[in-house]
């Protein structure tokens, strides 16, 4: 009994959490309780929570996580300053008159919002508010449209900059060289966000070549689901010109985030800081910077951030927790017990990863979950930016799957009364098939994760 | 009741809305950061270190607010579909059974850390880095602080009628608004 009590923790932080009490009270608050059971019984070492304030100033001095509320300042400043909007509305003038072109323009702004957002969630939200009624007054077949709004909102999190692969990043790291340590290497290699960012490029570019496929298909099958758009703009210079200057700007700014971490001109977080006051200067030559809006600006990122950092603390209770009854020996004696060594292990993780998507969401999952697996797994050889970019789009793929994918609830909370969410579900099915088609390629090929950082890193 | 929980959310309120300007300072204090190493090539561990203040500084002391205005993120597969009674008793042994014990054993955990920190007057380990660690150490107590006090408010406020969970209930992490 008391061997599975890390596994007993686990399925209780689950159960409880379906309770919707906030994640990170209910992470600590039950990790402690069954801490407390553990010194009543004298299974539990009080030592480990000694350890608490410790990682708590872990968690205040960590360097690579301060460039979290800077993403997330630059891109709450990029979607509220209606950048977004704009973009949208010019790519549609743009391709709109071609079958299908409405769809396509959605995807690639999602792409550019994802990039700038990298939050879970609020990309869908705002592109079902912009995009869901634009598509549908065009006669797009809401499938199509909803299907595609989805799968183009998840995105954000294996676009870089994201926020999620810099959380990633940040915890892939350190249980690499835990990992390296553990085997006797005492000279760890290193992965860093960087790595994981370039790693992601093509996978995530290859999603995107995939949605887009889909579309032109769609609308080379079947005409009526993406129509031509009816109201033209006749292609004047003037026309262009202001499409160039909507568009110009907001990509310059992420391709020029982007490519100084790529080239290591800058750490993510210098580059988010500037990224940030790049967006401010956005919004302020748009005419759209107002105090008001400048202030619900700190506020959503205050609140982001408190909300990623809570739940790192809690986690930080629970891997505590965890560990003291002796949940790593557990974890590994269960892989290394496996028949069919790293392929089944890898298999097993991502299947448990994809179903605890449906109840957690990224950050949990990378706090809590990653931490656990990751060492085990990067121990037997797996390399670490495949690894992460396997975990990042399965869970993506997790988070488009009905019932209970966040994208769909997303979705639902701001999509008209009378789209039927049977509709919703079968418009997100292509695009489940299309990642986990990629999902598939990359297990097959890791080479696709890990090419372009050798080339770059050496 | 309601006057303690109108003070109390008042209090909370206050700190968020000073708090929340920290995230434009950090972009600002970042970006100089930068401008001084790549402009002028000079090094800045002391307003480096200061990025790490504020961002710190931001979430502990931003994450009491956060619950109030329900930003903290639910998993709500069961939740959203719950009526009558039951949100407000979830919500009430959630603060009870996990938020108070929580904040109680991190105060008494922390304490002798942060105590051990200003006897000392805890400094950077770098020379030139800021001498105020002791500070950066006291969020570990102010975190449990003000979100003991917050748990009072929310607390109260479950036994309020109709309105109890409105603010539970539209919230959902990643969204801002």
């Amino acid at each position: 009994m008391t061997e599975f009590m890390p596994l007993i923790l686990f399925a209780v932080v689950c159960i409880v959490l379906m309770c919707g009490f906030p994640v990170a009270f209910t992470l600590a608050g039950t990790s402690l309780l069954f801490a407390g059971i553990g010194l009543l019984t004298g299974t539990f070492d009080a030592a480990f929570l000694s350890a608490m304030p410790n990682r708590l100033f872990g968690v205040l001095s960590n360097q690579i996580l301060i460039a979290v509320p800077l993403f997330v300042f630059m891109g709450v400043m990029l979607e509220k300053s209606r950048i977004a909007e704009q973009l949208l509305r010019n790519l549609g003038l743009l391709f709109g008159p071609a079958r299908g072109g409405l769809g396509i323009s959605v995807i690639l702004v999602g792409m550019l919002l994802a990039a700038s957002t990298g939050i879970v969630g609020a990309p869908v939200v705002t592109m079902g508010l912009i995009s869901l009624p634009a598509m549908l007054r065009n006669q797009y077949s809401p499938a199509l449209a909803s299907g595609t709004i989805c799968a183009t909102g998840t995105l954000g999190q294996i676009i870089p900059p994201s926020t999620a692969l810099i959380i990633l990043g940040d915890v892939l790291s350190s249980a690499y060289q835990q990992a390296q340590l553990k085997m006797g290497i005492f000279s760890p290699d290193t992965v860093s966000v960087a790595d994981l960012f370039v790693g992601a490029l093509v996978p995530g570019l290859l999603l995107v070549v995939g949605y887009l496929a889909y579309v032109i298909v769609v609308a080379i099958v079947k005409p009526n689901a993406a129509p031509a758009v009816a109201d033209r703009e006749p292609l004047t210079p003037r026309f262009l010109l202001s499409l160039l200057q909507g568009l110009l700007p907001p990509l310059l700014l992420i391709v020029a985030v982007l490519g100084s971490i790529l080239t290591g001109k800058a750490t993510p977080t210098e580059a988010a800081g500037i990224g940030a006051l790049g967006a401010l200067i956005l919004a302020l030559v748009y005419g759209q910077l107002t105090v008001q809006r400048l202030r619900e600006v700190v506020d959503a990122t205050l609140q982001v951030t408190s909300m990623i950092f809570l739940i790192f603390i809690g986690a930080a209770l629970f891997s505590l927790v965890f560990r003291g009854f002796g949940g790593e020996e557990l974890v590994h004696d269960i892989f290394s017990d496996l028949p069919g060594g790293v392929f089944t292990a890898m298999l097993l993780v991502m299947v448990v990863i994809f179903l605890l998507g449906f109840i957690l969401d990224f950050i949990e999952i990378t706090f809590v979950v990653v931490p656990i697996v990751a060492p085990v797994l990067l121990a037997m050889g797996v390399d670490p930016v495949w690894l992460g970019i396997m975990i990042a789009i399965n869970l993506q793929t997790s988070f488009l799957t009905p019932p209970f994918g966040f994208a769909l609830f997303y979705l639902r909370g701001v999509a008209p009364a009378d789209l039927p969410t049977r509709t919703l579900y079968k418009g997100v099915m292509p695009f489940i098939a299309i990642q986990v088609g990629i999902l598939l390629l990359l297990a097959a090929f890791p080479q696709l994760a890990t090419w372009l950082p050798d080339q770059i890193y050496g | 009741m309601n006057s303690l929980i109108s003070t109390i959310d008042q209090i909370t309120r206050l700190t968020g809305h000073c708090v929340r300007w920290l995230a434009l300072l950090m972009v600002l204090a970042t970006c100089a950061v930068v401008i001084l190493r790549y402009a002028f090539d000079l090094p800045s561990i002391a307003l480096q270190e200061s990025v790490m203040y504020l961002h710190s500084a931001l979430f502990m002391l931003g994450a009491a607010y956060t619950w109030q205005q329900g930003g903290h993120v639910r998993v709500d597969v069961f939740y959203r579909n719950w009526i009558g009674e039951r949100p407000a008793w979830a919500e009430r042994l959630g603060i009870v059974l996990l938020v108070v014990p929580v904040c109680v054993f991190l105060l008494w955990v922390s304490w002798e850390y942060v105590a051990s920190a200003w006897a000392i007057r805890e400094k950077s380990q770098e020379a030139a880095g800021l001498p105020f660690v002791y500070l950066l150490k006291s969020l570990i107590l102010l975190l449990p602080i003000l979100l003991l006090l917050q748990a009072i408010a929310e607390f109260l406020k479950t036994f309020r009628p109709d309105e109890s969970l409105t603010a539970a209930n539209t919230s959902n992490g990643g969204q801002h608004d």
